[in-house]
């Protein structure tokens, strides 16, 4: 009744803004798809989906730990450390990735500092490198993947981890055998949120990298405000979306299968 | 297999409470209910029994008002509802989970109804405290429904229902998440209210000890029909559908093929004398049914019918002991014994004990 | 792992009488390493933006070095007209985007919770879209949208671009909220003679507007700090803060910045911890009216 206009309006924004395709046709060239497989540009496809892979597995590895220190040992304290783990992820993006850029830079505080300790004469050039890019995207998108992390382990029953101690020999074994499993899920949930974005990025690569670590964001940003090739740009951002479209059935139709598992 | 209409009851004015006229409801594929036909009279405490998915709930939600029938009419007082919204109907509703408003206190929970209704406020004042009185509440008008027990809570959904004097009080289940004793403690209250106040009352539930303790009369309810409908008596003592028969009590149903009028010869070999229905004929297969209270075990009186069986199995049960009987082939029979002061306490019935059961033949049914 | 399994199943007992801690070292180590890994991370998190808040009060225009406490760069920031225009530009579409935004995700989310009509099913698919789209393909679709309907890039833009990615959010935490609180409770309602009108008003707003104020605020936040989806749709004036700041620090980082992002840093993060909070506060103070007094 009343609802039907809301759900219009949804209907209607959601299929406009998602149709990139519409600039393809006003200037339909087959040929910006080609572009994007052109031998310049693959690395940085390939690069984007390097540097999202790598900062997944940080996320995990670092976040992993994270969240299970405090759903395992915080008690009561739980949830206030969870907040305050996350609390610096609510800061603007720009501002954090900011923050690091005015750490590193060549006048940043942490080169102010080496040259006061006497250890560099000039100052070590942190930025324009891959592993700072990297960093900052992993310093972006943490919390997406300790959130979903905390959340599967805490709703796992922490008896069966008792039960996996007696079972298993070494406290290792007790983790790969039975917690990993359980939280398997939330790794997955986690890497697809950290993942998705990260492909995309651009800021990091732009504030904190050069020109050699360029990511397909990056690519795109180009198009639409430095070279005016509009549908080149569209092309690309189709063929990413299209990319990250299969990834995204793969999880859930892995999701789903697990959920049909655990019902069994 | 519908149920034939209730016979004509002692209700002075013949206008049933509700009426349900071929009443089918469909979810998609699925029918939930089956061209229902029976009437409810009013004044009567009346239930719907049957296990879960028979249809019973979405019977009931039908007659709020949340659901509308996808064939056929629901009559209420003899006035068609179906163009009636929920909130228009002279029916309330006593949920499952109690539903109870949690940001209002009792008080006001109680008072819902009458507020919608526009009732002058010192009389809605009357008429909360008269029924927190009746549902022994009186006192807890500014408690909030998460401070009050589970008991509690489902008096103050009973009391916000009642206040508002429907011509008919719908119960799901309401007594469904109580411990047993508190459930056997309101099952008396809530008849002794009935009475008192003198509603019709619609009770489902899937206990067939509370339906038949608490009922004027039973619909047995199985996959959407109607099986049987009757005084808890007839539908204990005289089950029509082998489902009845088994779903209310203990069935033990033996199968058998009638041989002469009157005899049928069971599975094992054995002829037993039964009362078959005049349309019987000699190589019809039936179904004896013998309520396990009914049969003797080694005590037989004369005229019995007498089976010879091994015991297989034995369930001490407080009040009464119960016994598995093997009698050959698949048949099996429970009987029981009450351990009253009269129960010989030296016979005890081991396990592949050979003994003889019997039971008068007026005592057993004969189903197809 | 047969081995570790046999000799556990040697030894349960012995195991389990003696203390465990003993005979499991490394089990024991484990809460400490993880503790101070623990620290160690809040440390590296927190730190740069402390950093950050602790230079803009720095008297001078060094990075590496602090002087002295001044306000210096907060009142560069506050008299530049460009850059009061972005703030000011910023909160507007915030607070605008909350207001749509909330209003459409809330309806949509009641709409889907308790109408069960032919679109529901492919309404909530399509409404979880905005949420997993990466925002530079948000970005680039709402920028080839408005220029393919001759839109002029402005303010308005930006927000039609945040009030449409946002809705999604609102729905999400309104749903859950709804379906958690029942269907039963509005039949209750409606059973006792309430409309669906008043059964609204009086049983499912007061219990959901812990959720919708929650969802609000989280639009407010996500739509003040957010960047890329405004990068993408506006105009050339004013510019929303975020993207002032990123063309400012591409051309080098100056203190004025860490006062920027130091302001925006306690907005977006007071919006957030009131929108956690408040719900849980003000829900407490439930008492409402007597019967006597009261209209409910």
């Amino acid at each position: 009744m009343l609802f039907a206009v809301p759900l219009g309006i949804t209907l209607a924004i959601s299929f406009g803004t998602v149709d990139e395709l519409g600039n393809a046709i006003y200037g339909w060239n087959p040929g910006n798809y080609a572009d994007v497989f052109d031998p310049l540009f693959g690395p940085v496809l390939l690069r984007s989906v390097a540097y999202a892979t790598a900062t997944v597995v940080l996320c995990i590895l670092i976040g992993y730990p994270i969240a299970y220190y405090i759903t395992q040992f915080g008690g009561r304290y739980k949830y206030a450390l969870l907040g305050l783990v996350v609390i610096p992820f609510l800061v603007n993006y720009l501002i954090r990735i900011y923050a690091w850029v005015a750490l590193l830079s060549d006048e940043g505080l942490v080169n102010g500092v080496l040259k006061d300790v006497g250890l560099t004469t000039n100052g070590v050039g942190f930025l324009n490198t891959s592993y700072t890019v990297i960093g900052g995207l992993v310093y972006g998108y943490l919390a997406f993947m300790i959130l979903p992390i905390f959340a599967a382990l805490d709703r796992m029953d922490s008896s069966v981890i008792e039960a996996g101690k007696d079972l298993y020999g070494t406290p290792w074994q007790t983790f790969r055998h039975v917690t990993w499993p359980s939280t398997f899920q939330g790794v997955l949930a986690g890497s697809v949120l950290v993942f998705l974005p990260a492909v995309g990025d651009f800021v990091s690569a732009q504030l904190l990298g050069g020109t050699n670590t360029f990511m397909i964001g990056n690519l795109i940003q180009q198009q639409f405000f430095g070279a005016g090739n509009w549908p080149f740009g569209a092309a690309l951002t189709t063929v990413m979306m299209g990319f990250l479209l299969i990834f995204m059935v793969f999880y859930l139709r892995s999701a789903a299968r697990a959920a049909t598992e655990a019902r069994a | 297999m519908t149920a034939t209409p209730a016979e004509a009851g002692s209700s002075t004015d013949g206008t049933p409470a509700i009426l349900f006229d071929g009443v089918t409801k469909r979810f998609g594929e699925t029918e939930a209910v089956k061209d229902m036909r029976i009437e409810i009279r009013r004044g009567e405490f009346f239930s719907l029994l049957g296990p879960s998915g028979c249809g019973k709930t979405t019977t009931l939600r039908m007659v709020a008002g949340f659901e509308q029938p996808s064939d056929g009419r629901i009559f209420l007082e003899g006035e068609p509802v179906e163009a009636i919204p929920p909130y228009r109907r002279n029916v309330n509703t006593v949920f499952q989970s109690y539903a109870l408003f949690e940001h209002l206190n009792v008080a006001d929970n109680v008072a819902f109804g009458q507020q919608r209704k526009k009732v002058a406020k010192d009389e809605i004042k009357r008429n909360v405290a008269e029924m927190l009185e009746l549902v022994q509440l009186t006192g807890r008008e500014q408690a909030k429904p998460r401070e009050l027990s589970g008991g509690q809570q489902q008096r103050v959904a009973l009391a916000r229902a009642l206040i508002n004097r429907p011509a008919v009080l719908l119960l799901d289940e309401p007594l469904g998440s109580l411990d047993l004793k508190l459930r056997k403690q309101m099952q008396v209250e809530l008849k002794e209210i009935q009475r008192e106040v003198g509603i019709t009352f619609v009770y489902v539930t899937h206990d067939q000890e509370e339906a038949l303790s608490m009922s004027d009369r039973i619909a047995v309810m199985h996959d959407g029909h109607v099986m049987q409908c009757g005084v808890p008596e007839d539908v204990y003592e005289r089950p029509e559908e082998p489902f009845v028969a088994g779903f209310i009590g203990i069935s033990n149903l033996v199968e058998g093929t009638v041989t002469d009028p009157g005899t049928v010869e069971l599975a094992s070999g054995v002829s037993v004398s039964a009362p078959l229905p005049a349309d019987c004929r000699p190589g019809d297969r039936v179904r004896i049914a013998v309520r396990p209270e009914k049969i003797a075990i080694d005590q037989i009186e004369p005229g019995m019918v007498q089976l010879e069986g091994t015991v297989e199995q034995r369930v001490y049960l407080g009040m009464t002991t119960q016994i598995t009987v093997a009698l050959g082939g698949e048949a099996r029979l429970v009987a029981l014994e009450q351990n009253t002061y009269r129960a010989r306490a030296e016979e005890r019935w081991e396990e592949g004990h050979r003994l003889t059961l019997g039971w008068h033949p007026e005592h057993c049914l004969i189903l197809r | 792992m047969t081995a570790a399994r046999g000799q556990a199943l040697r030894l349960p007992f012995s195991r389990r009488g003696t203390a465990g801690r003993e005979t499991r070292p490394k089990e024991f180590d484990r809460p400490r390493f993880l503790k101070w890994f623990l620290v160690a991370f809040l440390v590296f998190t927190l730190a740069p933006i402390a950093i950050v808040a602790l230079f803009s009060l720095n008297s001078s225009k060094s990075l590496q070095h602090f002087d002295g406490f001044s306000l210096q760069w907060y009142q560069d920031f506050l008299n530049d007209q460009q850059l009061r225009e972005s703030l000011f530009a910023s909160l507007e579409i915030a607070t605008v985007t909350m207001v749509v935004a909330t209003l459409l995700g809330s309806t949509l989310a009641y709409g889907l919770v308790r109408s069960r009509t032919r679109f529901s099913g492919a309404t909530n698919v399509l409404m979880l879209i905005p949420l997993v789209t990466p925002e530079i393909v948000a970005g680039v679709s709402a920028l080839l949208l408005f220029t393919q309907l001759g839109m002029q890039l402005s303010l308005a833009t930006i927000m039609i671009a945040q009030v449409t990615f946002s809705i999604s959010y609102v729905t999400v935490i309104v749903r859950a909220r709804l379906s958690g609180l029942g269907r039963e409770v509005e039949e209750a309602a409606m059973d006792l003679g309430a409309t669906r009108l008043q059964t609204l008003r009086l049983i499912t707003l007061p219990g959901l507007w812990p959720a919708i104020v929650a969802a609000a605020l989280l639009v407010f936040a996500l739509s003040f700090d957010d960047f890329v989806l405004s990068f993408f749709t506006t105009g050339t004036s004013p510019q929303p803060l975020p993207v002032r700041i990123y063309s400012s620090i591409r051309f080098g980082v100056t203190p004025t910045i860490n006062a920027i992002g130091t302001l925006m840093m306690l907005i977006s993060v007071t919006t957030i911890v009131l929108a956690i909070a408040l719900p849980r506060l003000v829900g407490r103070r439930e008492d409402r009216t007597p019967l006597l007094g009261g209209e409910v």
